[in-house]
């Protein structure tokens, strides 16, 4: 089972990286895509992920996740093809003159579909390149609490458990002959039996978990910096690249039309 | 270092006290062990002798605790005590927060305040005493779970604490990984850390416990030197399982002229490209009681998936009751073999305990289901316990109601994945015993698990599985 948004341990280009510069890193790619409407230039931010992917030896983790990204994306430019139509006809999704392929809801369908995949492979790079600790450390000095700080770092490691969990579940009521029912209220009726115990185990979890954590002084003690990552030359040229990047996106978006 | 004088508990909404008048002193250095039956109230022990249930519990409490001689009231709260003490749970999967073993480690030990030299010096002893060292850049959820125990254990240790308080830290494992962790403890013990722990089984931990403490129902039975508690009987058959009697030494045994109700050749499976089986084949006769035995990793359930359709052979062929158990469906393998999960929470979600019997025989449409429904509740001796709610009942009644919703399906073979898995003796004892009777009435059962002691005084046949192979079958067939 490929495991969701989890570090990985390699020695690449975005491993040695300061977690605080792959911060900078998302948010400048993040704020890009979602000012631009620029298909080209999506393309060449998407293009330029993945290649930087592929030189920090994590492409074939990016990858994984392309199956979502596609799942998410026919569903994105379905939605825009039916629910935004505007320009010119270019066909009919159902022959004979139903649900009409209009440019425009393709484009804006083009254009969510791209910027839900950069995110997504930005995140993706961002996460399992840095090491949770690193994470909630750079955050908690960045002022962000700790509580919220936990929260994330939660969320991020219990989700190949609950994977995990969920199979077994899953597993364990189809050999008491559970079927997926028919219908819309069948399928929601037989959600139950996976998700109550799913989610009873995870509660009860959580009650060990809460005195884990107030039991190690995550919450209460302060933390006495041990092999604290400093901001390298690499680190440096990468803010100051990014930094080109955004002003050069900005000077674009405010002298040409395409913006 | 830790005294309770005269400690009682209520869950806040529960009927009745899950701890009444208890006292303990647990002097400096040493080791208890504390057992009795699930439900008797241990882990709630657990939390009241570490301040737990004073700073984050409601419900109702009475009698005081102290650690280092002071009132756990006069803590500023969990995190002052935590610097005395620490705990360690069950269910290492819920212990782990942290993407790799030194992580896990080294954010608890950044607490302390302690110099950055000091804190890599109590890192690499902290690794070496828990035989961590080759796994620290390893993801914890990814280890097995004797290992993920010890990397608890580990992140336990980074708090320097002198007081280690550890509630069934070897449930969950195998002899292997009881062992590693015994072997961790006894190291603790020998640099002078005082324990307390609780645990249901006994002979593992001998050289290690000053004291033993029996409970139930909530209260302390019995105290003293282990050997001295030993020589009662009912303290032995709770510690050290009896399944004497419960293997049928009379000549009754299925006769090889009948057909085997599962037939496997040379069967192969790959976990994509690890080789989880390498050519087993077997025959289970009509009647037999079949233990499978073997380590963790060697195959065994990923056998007994075949078994019910949940995997499908990579090679080789199985036969099921008559159906090719590569392309019959699930559902319908489901009325010849019952499958009985480790955990049995994995299954739990109506809300009484009849509800959730009742799921299995909708789902087959078995006949007459209100009659089977109080047959299988009577033959589990749950009758009692119809009206509540699964969650609520102790791990043995959670063990028993999940071989009861089985049992409903009627099935030719019963299969069940380590039944015994956190029961006490005698619990674990009843357990067999269902079994045994079960098997009397016709039906087949195979029971898989890491404890050979009961597999070959309960089974009539002990097959053991070894990296994937059939290694040794006492019985015929193969």
């Amino acid at each position: 089972m490929a495991e969701i948004l989890q570090y990985v341990h390699k020695d690449g280009l975005f491993h040695r990286m300061h977690p605080g510069t792959k911060i900078v890193f998302v948010l400048v790619f993040g704020v890009i895509t979602i000012l631009t409407l620029d298909i080209s230039l999506l393309c060449a931010i998407l293009g330029t992920l993945l290649l930087l992917a592929f030189t920090g030896r994590i492409l074939m983790e990016v990858l994984d996740q392309m199956k979502l990204i596609l799942a998410m994306s026919s569903i994105f430019i379905l939605i825009t093809l039916v629910t935004m139509p505007g320009g010119d006809v270019l066909g009919y999704l159902i022959p004979g003159g139903f649900l009409p392929v209009t440019a425009g809801a393709l484009t804006a369908g083009i254009v969510l579909t791209l910027r839900f995949a950069i995110l997504i492979v930005a995140f993706q790079i961002f996460v399992i390149t840095t090491q949770p600790r690193d994470l909630v450390n750079t955050l908690e000095r960045a002022g962000v609490p700790i509580d919220y700080n936990l929260m994330f770092l939660i969320a991020l490691r219990f989700i190949p458990t609950l994977q995990g969990e969920a199979k077994k579940i899953h597993e364990a009521q189809l050999a008491r002959g559970y079927k997926t029912g028919r219908g819309f209220s069948g399928r929601i009726r037989s959600v139950a039996p996976v998700m109550v115990p799913l989610v009873s185990n995870a509660l009860s979890r959580a009650n060990v978990l809460g005195i884990t954590i107030d039991m190690r002084g995550y919450r209460s003690r302060k933390r006495t910096p041990f092999r604290e990552e400093r901001m390298n030359f690499l680190d440096m040229v990468s803010i100051a690249l990014l930094g080109v990047t955004f002003v050069l996106f900005i000077a674009r978006s405010f002298s040409g039309p395409g913006g | 270092m830790i005294a309770l004088e005269n400690v009682s508990y209520r869950y806040r909404g529960s009927g009745r006290e899950a701890i009444a008048g208890l006292s303990l002193d647990v002097s400096p250095g040493e080791c208890i062990m504390v057992t009795g039956p699930s439900g008797a109230g241990k882990t709630t022990l657990c939390m009241a002798a570490c301040g737990i249930l004073e700073h984050e519990y409601g419900g109702e409490k009475r009698g005081r605790v102290f650690i280092l001689g002071r009132d756990v009231k006069d803590y500023a709260g969990i995190s002052e005590i935590s610097s005395h003490v620490s705990l360690v749970f069950d269910d290492p999967e819920a212990q782990l927060i942290f993407t790799t073993v030194e992580e896990e480690i080294l954010s608890a030990l950044e607490r302390r305040g302690l110099s950055s030299a000091e804190v890599e010096a109590r890192l690499s002893a902290i690794l070496e005493v828990t035989h961590l060292s080759s796994l620290k850049d390893r993801p914890p959820h990814a280890l097995s779970g004797g290992q993920k125990q010890r990397v608890v254990l580990a992140a336990a240790l980074a708090l320097g604490t002198d007081i280690l308080v550890l509630d069934e830290p070897t449930a969950e494992l195998d002899e292997e990984g009881t062992q590693s962790i015994v072997a961790v403890l006894k190291a603790l013990k020998a640099g002078g850390k005082t324990i307390l722990f609780t645990e249901h089984k006994f002979s593992p931990f001998k050289s290690l416990v000053d004291r033993l403490v029996v409970m139930e129902r909530g209260k302390f039975l019995a105290m003293g030197l282990p050997d001295a508690l030993l020589a009662d009987r009912a303290v032995k058959d709770s510690v050290m399982p009896d399944f004497s009697g419960i293997r049928d030494t009379s000549p009754s045994l299925p006769s090889s002229g009948k057909s085997p109700v599962i037939s496997v050749r040379e069967l192969e499976f790959l976990y994509g490209d690890v080789p989880a089986l390498a050519g087993v084949s077997l025959d289970i006769c009509p009647g037999e009681f079949v233990a499978i035995v073997g380590e963790n990793g060697s195959g065994k359930t990923t056998l007994i998936k075949h078994f019910v359709g949940l995997l499908r052979p990579t090679r080789g062929s199985i036969v099921i009751d008559g159906k090719d158990g590569m392309t019959t469906p699930v559902s319908e393998l489901a009325h010849s073999v019952g499958l009985v999960f480790q955990n049995p929470d994995h299954m739990f979600f109506a809300d009484t305990v009849a509800g959730e019997v009742m799921f299995g025989i909708r789902n087959l449409g078995i006949p007459e289901p209100d009659r089977v429904l109080l047959d299988v509740l009577s033959e589990c001796r749950l009758s009692d316990a119809k009206d509540l709610y699964p969650r609520w009942l102790s791990r043995g009644e959670r063990q028993r109601l999940a071989i009861a919703c089985v049992l409903a399906m009627q099935p030719r073979v019963i299969v069940l994945d380590e039944p015994t898995t956190g029961l006490d003796g005698r619990e674990a004892r009843e357990v067999m015993e269902i079994l045994r009777r079960l098997q009397k009435d016709g039906r087949t059962i195979v029971v898989v698990t890491h404890d050979l002691t009961m597999a070959t005084e309960c089974a009539d046949r002990v097959i053991t599985l070894q990296r994937g192979r059939v290694v040794s079958d006492t019985g015929r067939g193969v």
